[in-house]
């Protein structure tokens, strides 16, 4: 793509100013950063990736787990550009995965994807934004092409090792060299990310305290589990990330360094997602994770929950299903529907609690009332049953 | 590689995964999943050799990512509906008897979704069914397995007795095969006996 160019459009150019054609201006295309407009990848190594990448992209647009909202997908795409600037994000393609875990991705050829479970963990625009722009600094970086010659180069030198004799410290101190690399890729794409946050209108605060609610949630998840969990700063040897503790403290360094202030964007993010709030807290509490979902909903109980969020905890105690938990359900869908939950479903949970709490006849008008909302409900005949007419 | 020893690693590769399976003939009456619970099919089935849990049985036509009808006989209380992968960091929710039927659902919904790693998962239908003899109820569901692309389809009928789980679903692809059997299996449901 760049010869044929070169011998045409600057042809005539070149001649006249005596410089060669060539080199000079594939050196000046490799110096590009690979969000430039039209970019194409360098050298064979980079052209490899890109392919890989771009077979990746084309089996992932069609996937049944990419979120198709116009919408949602606008808006997420402008908190990034909001973060890394319009310039860098013009190529990026952002695609939104009902995925429920804390996840986004990079890949060498600009694609990006979010998980629905990251949208859900994040309570404003800047943590966002500190995510993606994470993400984005993979990308500016060429992280993945890099990663991908530091494993082959220590695989090369495995390979030549193996000919000369066994060493197995050797081999080892290799093998961790690969993994120390990509958590070394991690906190420079953090701190690209971080540097973003602070050239942009977000505060770099908002950086580290993704880390420290992740470090919470998964107490919680472990408490609800009967487990302990033990946050330390030290990476073990075959982490491909830096813990959360460290990523935690050394942003909060950095944050506390630029010292930049902002909006952070927490009510026009939860007006951002607030279509599809219903569908991230009903994948969250379906994942068996009573602990961690109740602290999910703790937090977004504190930051302004609306009747969605009320909803969420009823169905995760009636799921839990110990004979106390539908007392608290019960009590907690009848909050939802005073708070406006305009779901049908509220009532038909808050009737199959009460079932169980021996509170039949209070149970069976809920569940009538639930038929009357959805006639056509589609375990309405399993329902009318239950009631009994 | 020498033809003999491709023969000796496609023979060692093989035999894990076939071994056990059984044929199943048409109109015997059999005891399924280690349980109360007999069924007597009109065609006949492949038993595979592997269960996909304690109290657990799986019957397929074509291979079980086709056609695939799994039995669960009797399970327990505070007991999960198959085998669980990864204990420590993706338990399953487990059977209660304080479950009413419409409760069920949710149960292999919530499995699924942890087992299969998918939020692609729901409910279409659910209502009440004569199953082996007792009220049970009778639901319908689709699904994408994560990591795959394939939109199943599935039916089963369940039914709580003496405070066990008992229940048999049917899944196959929505394109083609569900279709192709389902009837087989409705026709296995209706002869269910506890």
């Amino acid at each position: 793509m760049i010869a044929p160019l070169c011998r045409r459009g600057a042809a005539a150019v070149a001649l006249l100013a005596g410089l060669a054609c060539g080199p000079a201006m594939a050196a000046d295309r490799a110096a590009l950063p690979p969000y430039s407009f039209a970019y194409e990848p360098q050298g064979v190594d980079e052209r490899g990736m890109w392919m890989m990448a771009d077979e990746d992209e084309r089996i992932l647009r069609t996937s049944s787990f990419v979120i198709r909202d116009e919408e949602l997908n606008a808006y997420v795409r402008g908190v990034l550009c909001r973060t890394v600037g319009e310039d860098r994000c013009r190529n990026v393609r952002v695609y939104v995965m009902r995925i429920p875990q804390f996840n986004a991705t990079m890949y060498a050829n600009g694609m990006m994807t979010v998980w629905s479970g990251l949208l859900l963990r994040v309570q404003n625009e800047a943590e966002l934004g500190a995510v993606l722009g994470h993400e984005f600094g993979h990308f500016e970086k060429r992280h993945s092409l890099n990663g991908f010659k530091n494993k082959r180069s220590v695989s090369d030198v495995l390979a030549w090792l193996g000919m000369v004799g066994p060493n197995a410290g050797l081999s080892a101190s290799l093998a961790g060299y690969v993994y120390s690399f990509s958590r070394a890729q991690e906190t420079e794409a953090d701190l690209i990310g971080i540097q973003y946050l602070a050239s942009s209108a977000y505060p770099s605060a908002a950086a580290p305290k993704v880390w420290s609610r992740l470090m919470a949630e998964q107490d919680a998840t472990a408490a609800g589990r009967k487990r302990k969990v033990r946050h330390s700063y030290a990476a073990g040897f075959f982490a491909s990330h830096p813990t959360e503790a460290a990523r935690e403290a050394y942003l909060s360094r950095e944050a506390a360094k630029y010292a930049d202030a902002g909006d952070p964007g927490a009510e026009a993010y939860r007006k951002g997602i607030a279509k599809w709030l219903p569908q991230l807290l009903d994948d969250q509490i379906k994942l068996n994770d009573f602990g961690g979902s109740e602290y999910l909903l703790d937090q977004l109980a504190a930051s302004g929950g609306s009747a969605d969020v009320t909803f969420a905890r009823a169905e995760l105690y009636s799921q839990r299903g110990n004979p106390r938990d539908y007392v608290t359900a019960a009590e907690l869908y009848r909050e939802a529907i005073a708070k406006g939950c305009d779901r049908p479903e509220a009532r038909r949970g808050l009737g199959l609690a009460l079932l169980r709490t021996q509170q039949s006849d209070e149970g069976k008008q809920a569940l009538r009332s639930y038929l009357e909302f959805r006639p056509d409900a589609p375990d309405g005949p399993m329902i009318k049953s239950l009631v009994g007419n | 590689m020498k033809p003999i020893t491709l023969i000796i690693a496609a023979a060692l590769a093989a035999a894990p995964a076939y071994a056990g399976n059984s044929l199943i003939p048409a109109g015997r009456t059999v005891q399924v999943a280690k349980s109360a619970m007999a069924v007597t099919p009109g065609s006949e089935w492949n038993k595979l050799g592997r269960r996909p849990g304690t109290n657990g049985e799986i019957w397929t036509l074509d291979g079980d990512k086709l056609n695939r009808v799994t039995f669960y006989g009797g399970i327990a209380q505070d007991t999960t509906l198959f085998r669980e992968v990864d204990r420590k960091n993706s338990p399953l929710p487990r059977f209660s008897q304080t479950m009413l039927l419409t409760d069920v659902p949710k149960l292999l919904e919530n499995s699924y979704r942890v087992a299969l790693g998918s939020a692609l998962f729901t409910i279409d239908q659910m209502e009440p069914a004569r199953f082996g003899g007792v009220d049970g109820i009778r639901f319908t569901y689709s699904f994408v397995a994560g990591n795959q692309e394939v939109q199943s389809k599935g039916e089963a009928r369940a039914a709580i007795v003496k405070g066990r789980l008992y229940m048999i679903s049917y899944e196959a692809p929505a394109l083609h095969f569900f279709e192709k059997n389902v009837a087989q299996f409705r026709q296995i449901a209706d002869s269910a006996t506890f």
